[in-house]
């Protein structure tokens, strides 16, 4: 009698295809190759279709069979590793720019860091939008001390950087749209700021400079470093306006002491 | 539960699925209970933990673990179980239930639910996790039998017998999934009265219904279709022996229209008043 420990092994072993762990483990019957293919099927479905749910415009770029394809190979090269499916795919992008067959598509890893960034925000922490507090808290700071505060995001959001047009082809392949729109790959990419925005989330391009400030930002970077940042991007960067503008509309959330 | 939380009725209840959110919050049908997948409301914040806040407010609720790898040798996922027990803080559910199966090893997570071995030394670590998991969260566990599709040839323990011992020594509750008990007494050929007559009675707080798909290999448990009609007549009898309890409709895969989810809780709701006449 194999311990439990080596039971759970042999069943993995076995589920790989391993044949002599399936025989230790259940015996002869001529039945069981065919009953470890109903768990191998549950799992290729279980994962194709929550990563279908995370990646919808992923899905519709490729299509179901290239996409299922793509699910099955991420699957047995970075295999789940927690219990929560809804944490599986942040690493899918980043398989996407290895994936062989998708090599002719250079922007779909950077669509799949995005609904994957969509993902994340939909799941961040609620937290209160005040922005006449953070204005008055901006007010009364001692302007010599500016440089060192550290602006707080608000928890949902994240920027994606792609050369690609993002924004364009996730709109054009939303659900209720036909997605033949044709869009140049070398129109222009850029910055995109996702950010809850109830009940939705909001996808919102950024100048470079802005980008570069927010990036500098959500690194935690003081003020300062953040500004520094954003001029050696764009000359022009304009930062009372970009303040104003991301307090306003629940990007920036708080000043931290 | 807690103090505040709203048990289930021992009638008919609806398992939750996304698609069909918005239309329950806007319709607010006439359904006595649901039921969520844990995992699905595991999020800091956000719209869908704030869609269960209002479905909660109308509706009892009960928390499905699909993901906790109860059965599992590798160690317990403590940041995984914080979110259950915040999850429960937060919407007071009527229940909470996981499974009677392990999810992974060595790392690795199948995110499926796979069968133990019925020996003692599984029933005594199962045993030793349900306590523990009890204890973390500090409510009781309801644990449900699944469905399988290979048997160990070293296994010692009848599956009933199993899942009897777990809850007479853990003092958890079950969850006894009427459908998974067809499908194993069909696939490992063992009489699945005999399986439900083995149950303490008192353990058991909830079944659950789903539908299966008959393959050349076996049935195989896909919450894909409407209750297979030799379900309906265990369920019954399962009704007549054990008692009335909430009893909730699965269906996952090929999710149809809510209105005929609710057609099959109606059904299973004239099995449980049913069963409540000839006990009276």
């Amino acid at each position: 009698m194999p311990s439990l420990r080596d039971a759970q092994l042999g069943f993995a072993a076995a589920l790989a295809g391993d044949a002599t762990a399936q025989a230790t483990l259940f015996g002869a019957d001529a039945r069981v190759t065919a009953r470890l293919a109903i768990y191998r099927g549950n799992g290729r479905a279980n994962y194709r279709n929550a990563l279908a749910a995370t990646f919808p415009v992923v899905l519709r770029l490729v299509g179901a069979p290239f996409f299922h394809a793509a699910v099955d190979a991420f699957v047995a090269a970075q295999p789940s590793i927690a219990g929560d499916l809804n944490l599986y795919g942040d690493r899918f992008g980043a398989f996407l720019t290895t994936y062989g067959p998708a090599i002719a598509l250079p922007y779909l890893p950077d669509i799949a860091r995005l609904e994957w960034a969509i993902d994340e925000a939909n799941r961040a922490a609620d937290v209160p939008h005040v922005p006449d507090a953070v204005l008055a808290a901006l007010a009364v700071a001692p302007p010599e001390r500016l440089p060192e505060a550290r602006l707080v995001l608000d928890p949902s959001c994240r920027l994606v950087v792609s050369p690609y047009p993002l924004l364009r082809i996730w709109r054009a392949n939303q659900a209720d749209r036909d997605g033949d729109e044709p869009i140049a790959l070398d129109e222009g990419g850029g910055a995109l700021l996702v950010r809850r925005d109830p009940p939705g989330v909001v996808l919102v391009p950024l100048a470079a400079g802005d980008a570069a400030w927010l990036a500098a930002l959500a690194n935690g970077d003081a003020l300062g470093v953040a500004i520094d940042a954003a001029l050696a991007a764009d000359v022009a960067f304009d930062l009372g306006a970009t303040l104003r503008s991301h307090i306003a509309e629940g990007t920036i959330v708080a000043i931290a002491a | 539960m807690t103090s505040t939380s709203r048990p289930l009725p021992a009638a008919a209840g609806i398992g939750l699925r996304a698609p069909h959110v918005r239309d329950v919050l806007a319709a607010r049908p006439a359904v006595a209970w649901f039921e969520v997948h844990s995992e699905n409301y595991f999020a800091d914040g956000g719209p869908a933990l704030a869609t269960l806040d209002r479905v909660r407010a109308d509706y009892p609720l009960s928390l499905h673990g699909v993901g906790l790898s109860l059965g599992s040798t590798d160690p317990l996922d403590r940041a995984h179980l914080a979110k259950l027990k915040r999850l429960i803080a937060r919407v007071e559910p009527g229940l909470v239930s996981e499974h009677l199966c392990w999810s992974g090893v060595a790392g690795r997570h199948y995110n499926d639910l796979l069968p133990l071995p019925y020996t003692e030394e599984a029933l005594d670590h199962v045993c030793a996790r349900v306590a523990r998991v009890q204890d973390t969260l500090g409510c009781e566990l309801a644990v449900e039998n699944v469905s399988s599709y290979v048997a160990f040839a070293d296994a010692t323990i009848p599956e009933w017998e199993f899942v009897a011992m777990l809850a007479r020594r853990t003092g958890c509750r079950l969850l006894l999934d009427v459908n998974n008990v067809y499908v194993n007494a069909t696939n490992h050929g063992f009489d699945a009265d005999a399986y439900v007559a083995a149950l303490p009675a008192d353990a058991v707080h909830e079944y659950h219904l789903a539908g299966f798909e008959e393959t050349s290999a076996g049935l195989v448990d896909t919450h894909g279709a409407p209750v297979a009609p030799d379900v309906w007549r265990l369920y019954a009898r399962t009704v007549a022996a054990l008692g009335p309890r909430p009893t909730l409709i699965e269906w996952d895969t090929d999710l149809p229209a809510f209105a005929v989810l609710q057609g099959e809780a109606a059904k299973a709701q004239a099995f449980l008043e049913a069963g409540d006449a000839v006990a009276a």
